[in-house]
């Protein structure tokens, strides 16, 4: 482990055609919730994107409790666990399949991935769908099937892309007491989101990207101090910020 | 039990999602038995066929020959399905990703894709290859159990080069230029197979004897150059030699690859198309021309539209040819039955396409639009398309014999009503479904589709012939 860090990440640029990432740092403690803020196409989802190894930075280093995500990806994977803004899963298989498969691609021992399986089913409302096809589920009940993949493993760092689209309010609740309670487990979370309460309630700490570049970052009233807003919403402070 | 995240661990969840994808498994209450009775028929030729080959023991050379041809063919089909298949498990299925954001090595995901798409594109090839095969072996001829090996060998080939292939045409062109690659590379073999097939038609016999001579292997011991032929029928050393060249080439490129794979270059997620340049639509129509030119441009962007039309239309050679009355089959009139046959695989298969490529029903649902309407401009569209590519032959049926033009007209209007309405409900499976989305296409449509055809061009044929009953009197003789 470097210094204790879940996420280190220094002077991180991407290119396609135009800069999209501008030389990020960006650090992040274990047991810190994280959301990365920003409007449509301020490179949220590729940050994630290279943090969770799926894409490779023009420049820069990124590490994941201590494991270089570029030098060394299989174990920066490991401790990780990435949830994309479109929930990726097999429509023919079923929830129990399609965990018992990604339990196997973290090596999860089986025994102990069938426990934490039916657990999540469980709590996430899905147990009585769990033999069913996914092919014929709600977006809200595919969500919560890849999210439940998401945590089989007990990942230590967990990157989440929009995670609460298309749950209902109570699903919704439920994550966020799950993902909260992971991090006072010492999981680090981070996550984007367009909404902004759900960041303001959940967040330790928020950062604002636009325009490849983290505009500022901290609390909410470390924002509306460097925003020179002292008692706008966290909305105020984003608008000021990225317009 | 096998090790997780191991190779064949992994293979089997390919397989999985492969065979439950499969259309045989979403229709087989109505196909499997049809399909058992089609393989128990194609195993009867293959014996008929083995016993044949025994009792008429060709030369070696020209043994050679057929397999040196054979393989050549098989490995064109193969190689251009494989790219299709490429296209679609790196950049359609959208699982890469979610495989590459786990700790599993990426190399071991290529492999798999690698070694799946072999497998599925050699398994048509084996089954019927392996048909003749077990007869051969059956009759004392054990060689013949080589196309087993020899194939799967060529399908590794065929893949890696589809891989390869398929990543820097996509790179360059995107995947729908790579997609139209691999299918214009189907419709030329297609083609050449089929003229080859004619040959004896059109090429005099001494010109054709010439042809087959020069490509015979020279007298004596076959050498180098027929390697892969030589495996094919069962010689030990040309077959490890075959199989060792078939590993190297799948190696090489699964190595070359590789780093790119790991690197998420070879994703959905890391193609980014440029902005579309040119002016694409726009002009803005009433609600029945709108809905219609969503079909018809849903139809002509179908990438594979033009090598399957072409594959349909073949049958338009011998139309053509007796119209022009280079080929005497019995007269003009044999040519209605055979448009109307195409007449109603054309219009199923477009019907099927537009029905298929619909990736957003709901939204025209849920516009004020009454259902039989679109039901209608789909149908309107399919038809005006079929119509439209029928148009040149039905002209010169009015040129050449135009008393057979009621009946064609009449079969014609029954075939294609009949097809559309069928392809509506049942479309025929044309379109490769998407990650997180079902096949809709079904082998009953298929089957469903060829019936209805074959029985309009019978009663095409009732209704044209100038004696359609003249075969039973040549029974009775």
């Amino acid at each position: 482990m470097q210094n204790g860090h879940a996420l280190r990440v220094r002077g991180l640029t991407k290119s396609f055609g135009r800069k999209v990432i501008d030389a990020l740092d960006l650090t992040i403690m274990p047991g810190e919730f994280y959301a990365l803020l920003g409007p449509n196409g301020a490179g949220k989802t590729t940050t994630l994107r290279m943090i969770a190894g799926l894409m490779r930075p023009d420049a820069g280093d990124i590490s994941v409790f201590g494991h270089d995500v570029v030098r060394n990806p299989l174990a920066a994977k490991a401790v990780m666990a990435w949830l994309p803004d479109e929930p990726l899963l097999y429509d023919r298989l079923s929830p129990m399949e399609y965990l018992e498969f990604v339990a196997g691609l973290w090596r999860v021992e089986p025994a102990l991935a069938r426990a934490r399986a039916e657990e999540l089913l469980e709590t996430l409302g899905l147990w009585g769908h769990r033999h069913e096809r996914c092919e014929g589920f709600s977006r809200g009940m595919k969500q919560k099937t890849v999210l439940a993949g998401a945590l089989i493993h007990e990942p230590r760092f967990l990157l989440l892309d929009e995670p609460f689209t298309g749950l209902d309010a109570a699903s919704a609740r439920l994550v966020k007491q799950m993902l909260q309670s992971r991090a006072a487990a010492g999981a680090a979370v981070i996550l984007t989101t367009h909404i902004l309460d759900v960041a303001e309630r959940l967040a330790t700490r928020i950062g604002i990207l636009s325009g490849g570049q983290l505009r500022a970052e901290g609390d909410l009233t470390a924002l509306q101090l460097h925003a020179g807003v002292a008692a706008g919403s966290l909305e105020d402070v984003f608008l000021h910020l990225t317009n | 039990m096998l090790r997780q995240q191991g190779f064949l661990w992994l293979f089997g969840h390919e397989l999985r999602v492969l065979w439950r994808g499969s259309i045989l498994v979403r229709t087989q209450k109505y196909v499997l038995l049809p399909a058992l009775g089609v393989a128990l028929i194609f195993q009867g030729i293959a014996l008929a066929l083995a016993w044949s080959i025994i009792k008429h023991p060709l030369p070696l050379a020209e043994m050679v020959l057929i397999a040196d041809l054979n393989l050549f063919f098989f490995f064109l089909l193969m190689l251009s399905r494989a790219m299709t298949r490429a296209i679609d498990v790196l950049y359609a299925r959208g699982d890469v990703d979610f495989l590459l954001a786990s700790p599993i090595a990426p190399g071991r995901v290529l492999a798999v894709r690698m070694v799946g798409v072999a497998a599925s594109v050699a398994a048509p090839w084996l089954l019927l290859g392996g048909a003749l095969a077990n007869a051969l072996a059956w009759f004392g001829q054990p060689w013949a159990l080589a196309v087993y090996p020899m194939l799967f060998g060529e399908a590794l080939v065929a893949a890696a080069l589809a891989f390869a292939l398929v990543v820097a045409l996509v790179g360059q062109f995107g995947p729908r230029i790579a997609r139209r690659a691999g299918h214009a590379l189907a419709l030329v073999m297609g083609v050449f197979i089929f003229a080859l097939g004619q040959a004896p038609r059109f090429m005099p016999a001494a010109a054709l004897g010439r042809f087959w001579r020069a490509l015979m292997p020279p007298p004596g011991a076959p050498g180098l150059a027929s390697l892969f032929a030589r495996g094919l029928l069962g010689h030990a050393d040309a077959l490890a030699a075959s199989l060792a060249f078939s590993l190297l080439v799948f190696l090489l490129v699964w190595l070359g690859l590789g780093g790119q794979f790991a690197a998420g270059n070879m994703s959905a997620a890391a193609y980014r198309p440029a902005g579309a340049a040119q002016r694409q639509g726009g002009n803005f129509r009433g609600n029945a021309s709108a809905v219609f030119m969503k079909n018809l441009r849903l139809l002509s962007r179908f990438p594979g539209l033009v090598s399957q039309t072409v594959y349909r239309a073949l049958t338009l050679v011998p139309v053509l040819a007796i119209l022009a009355g280079k080929l005497r089959l019995g007269g003009v009139w044999v040519v209605v039955p055979l448009l109307v046959f195409l007449t109603g695989q054309l219009a199923l298969f477009f019907i099927s396409v537009i029905v298929g490529s619909e990736d957003a029903p709901e939204l025209a649902d849920s516009a004020p639009v009454r259902e039989a309407r679109l039901r209608a401009s789909a149908v309107s569209a399919a038809a005006y398309i079929t119509l439209l590519l029928m148009a040149l032959p039905v002209l010169g049926v009015l040129l050449r014999a135009p008393t057979l033009m009621p009946g064609l007209i009449a079969a014609m209007a029954g075939v294609l009503a009949s097809n559309l309405v069928l392809g509506l409900r049942l479309p025929i499976p044309v379109t490769r479904a998407a990650f997180g989305k079902a096949q809709n296409g079904t082998l009953l449509g298929l089957i469903l589709g060829v019936g209805v055809s074959s029985t309009w061009a019978v009663a095409a044929w009732l209704l044209v012939a100038p004696n359609p009953l003249a075969w039973l009197s040549h029974i009775r003789g």
